[in-house]
């Protein structure tokens, strides 16, 4: 089937050097026609109106000489990293390393994380950099089971996010509930919102799917702004309770945990509590969603992303099947919301525009769809290198841009577009494990 | 007389104003092979889904063991021991062999010493799926997507087995092997299958009985044998085929 394609590669490898001048030279001449034009004849309208123009050559053959040398670049990349199934000329030393980094990433990752509070005790803005990123990478394993696993492209996922924070704003400020009471409440309430949009969505795939999901999110947040009397409208709602541990304050006052346990109190304690606690949040999704993978409904959710119509002939539900989907992943990202509220203490509807949406869609899909660890690496570069390049200020979307499209050009499933299969033999049928290998193409 | 499993009366069903199925009678006893053969369009895999309530019949019966099942939900046909096993094979490229069996057992129950005895089974029919059990379904070739879209519809544990056009596509050994698995399932297990095919030769030398479908309309039926002799049969799916 993709033999031919194979074949033109290699073809092209063993040609080298030759090659890869071959096609700088041609991107090279492609970007002399273009930019001769665009940027080598400066236009401007004179002192009385007439045309006048000058001449740039020299940036043009700048230009020029970056796009050949860019591309001569890009070529020896390619050939290194390789798109994803195909043999790559990376030597095994360093794919042996890659695998060893493979399994041993995801536990170091979870060590350090579990250490970060330790480690940046003092440094206040890692630990808010902390949180946040790990908000996101709640968010992520959450539209995750949707997005990822069952298929489903939802552009609203930000509507679950805001139906949490509100969930548990309101239900503090009205009612003074605890955050530990309200955050399987927002769960819940997302949840239902979830199985709300999934009715009317449940005979939609793909784009149209994606256009009714975009929209959802829409009305939630236009619904918050314009019910003024409940929600506070554009104003948001403010002084929402911090989170207690386990009922004690923690505050600097007398019955605060930093008195009870004899310790001066820091402001510091209540970030690294809420670092935990975003922490344990997003394990649970995890833990959640890797367990969920392993049992009937996992299985049927990732059916259903490859064939609706075998799924049914199979004697699968696809409504309710559909409608777990959107409910699952809609309660983790009520979850996210209630602690977003807890740790802002101040909610509005400015912070569920749908740039959130996207960007939170937009790690699950560099991540790898599906991929767990993919999607927490991905969080981490995403919202860190936002962080990382706030120098850079206007250029930031430019380079994040560039970023993605060669992410999606190198790795077109994501940065783990690995999936692990999730039924085995028993040991009645083992097997040899060269069977089992897995050919190339 | 034994009532038949598969009882199909007056069958009726369109999409939309285009009507594929203009009143279809077929009967389907327990533990025979019926083959169902025609042209393209001629209605053969509109039955097959019928039966499976895509579409919906707009006029006319479906009754399996006497119970009138033309309104019963897709999703629950599967759960009366009915599989499919569906044009295009269907399989999940992304999921391994291992997983899209499973997926057959997964939605109609049963303990697990059952599924592993049907999973054993499978494997004695196509060892090749044994030997590919972890790599994933996208990747295995035309015949095996095909012994796999049979071993998933096994996995069910079904009574009835309905094939759409098994040999779509296939070398003809690969075919054959396929067949020989189906006549084996059905002399050895009792299952009873419904094959449509346009490899009519093949289909009718395997079945016990076959019925012939133009235009959307049973135009012959008879026992394998006497379809095979019946000139306007040689004509026009047999000997026709390979001058057309």
């Amino acid at each position: 089937m993709t033999a031919i394609p194979h074949e033109t590669t290699h073809a092209s490898r063993t040609a080298g050097i030759a090659y890869i001048l071959k096609k700088s030279l041609i991107s090279a001449l492609v970007a002399l026609v273009l930019f001769s034009l665009m940027v080598g004849v400066r236009t401007e309208a004179g002192s009385e109106g007439q045309l006048t123009y000058w001449t740039r050559f020299g940036e043009v053959a700048a230009l020029v000489a970056v796009v050949f040398g860019g591309s001569i670049v890009i070529e020896l990349l390619r050939q290194w990293i390789g798109p994803n199934g195909t043999d790559s000329l990376v030597p095994p030393a360093v794919r042996s390393g890659m695998s060893f980094l493979g399994r041993y990433l995801a536990p170091a990752l979870l060590i350090f994380t579990f250490l970060v509070p330790v480690i940046f005790y003092d440094q206040r803005y890692i630990l808010d950099l902390g949180i946040l990123v790990l908000t996101y990478v709640m968010l992520g394993w959450g539209l995750n089971v949707v997005v990822g696993l069952a298929g489903l492209l939802d552009l609203g996922y930000v509507a679950f996010y805001a139906v949490g924070a509100y969930s548990y704003a309101l239900l503090a400020t009205n009612f003074g509930w605890s955050f530990w009471i309200c955050l399987p409440l927002a769960g819940i309430l997302a949840a239902f919102w979830g199985v709300l949009l999934g009715f009317p969505v449940l005979r939609l795939r793909g784009d149209y799917l994606a256009i009714v999901t975009l929209a959802f999110g829409e009305i939630i947040r236009l619904v918050i702004i314009n019910w003024q009397s409940l929600t506070g409208g554009p104003n948001g709602v403010s002084s929402i309770p911090r989170p207690s541990f386990f009922g004690i304050p923690l505050d600097n006052s007398d019955n605060g945990l930093a008195a009870r346990l004899g310790i001066e109190y820091s402001p510091t304690h209540r970030i690294v509590f809420l670092f935990y606690v975003i922490l344990a949040l997003a394990l649970l999704t995890n833990w959640v969603t890797i367990r969920l993978r392993r049992l009937p409904i996992g299985r049927a959710w990732e059916a259903l992303r490859e064939d609706e119509v075998a799924c049914r002939a199979l004697g699968i539900n696809t409504t309710t099947t559909k409608l777990t989907a959107f409910a699952t992943g809609a309660m983790f990202g009520g979850f996210a919301g209630a602690f977003f509220a807890t740790r802002q203490g101040f909610i509005s509807p400015e912070s569920f525009t749908f740039q959130e949406s996207a960007l939170v869609l937009a790690i699950v899909v560099l991540g790898g769809m599906g991929s767990q660890l993919g999607v927490a690496l991905a969080a981490l570069a995403m919202i860190g290198g936002f962080e990382l390049f706030r120098g850079l200020e206007n250029y930031r979307m430019l380079v994040f841009g560039m970023a993605m499209v060669l992410i999606m050009i190198w790795r077109p499933r994501g940065l783990i577009g690995h999936r692990a299969p999730t039924v085995f033999l028993t040991k009645a049928h083992a097997i040899s494990s060269d069977l089992v290998k897995e050919g190339h193409g | 007389m034994t009532a038949p499993l598969l009882a199909i009366r007056g069958l009726r069903a369109a999409y939309g104003k285009i009507e594929a199925l203009k009143g279809v009678d077929v009967e389907i006893k327990a533990g025979e092979i019926v083959a169902l053969i025609g042209a393209n369009g001629a209605g053969k895999s509109t039955l097959m889904m019928t039966i499976f309530g895509k579409p919906r019949a707009r006029a006319g019966q479906i009754l399996y063991e006497g119970r009138d099942i033309t309104d019963v939900p897709t999703h629950e046909i599967a759960h009366l021991r009915i599989a499919q096993s569906p044009e295009g094979r269907r399989i999940f490229p992304r999921m391994s062999v291992a997983e899209n069996l499973q997926m057959g057992a997964d939605a109609t129950g049963g303990t697990e010493a059952e599924r592993d005895a049907t999973l054993e089974r499978v494997f004695a029919l196509f060892p090749r799926l044994k030997e590919r059990y972890a790599q994933r379904g996208g990747t295995l070739s035309g015949g095996e997507q095909q012994m796999l879209a049979i071993g998933r519809a096994l996995m069910s544990r079904p009574r009835l087995l309905l094939l759409d056009e098994p040999s779509l596509g296939l070398a003809p050994l690969i075919a054959r092997q396929i067949f020989d698995a189906i006549r084996t399932l059905n002399r050895q297990d009792g299952l009873t299958v419904l094959i449509v095919e346009q490899n009519a030769n093949h289909a009718l030398k395997l079945a016990h009985r076959g019925y012939v479908m133009v235009n959307g309309l049973i135009s012959l039926a008879g026992t394998g044998a006497e379809l095979l002799q019946r000139p306007e049969i040689r004509a026009a799916y047999l000997e026709g085929g390979r001058h057309g």
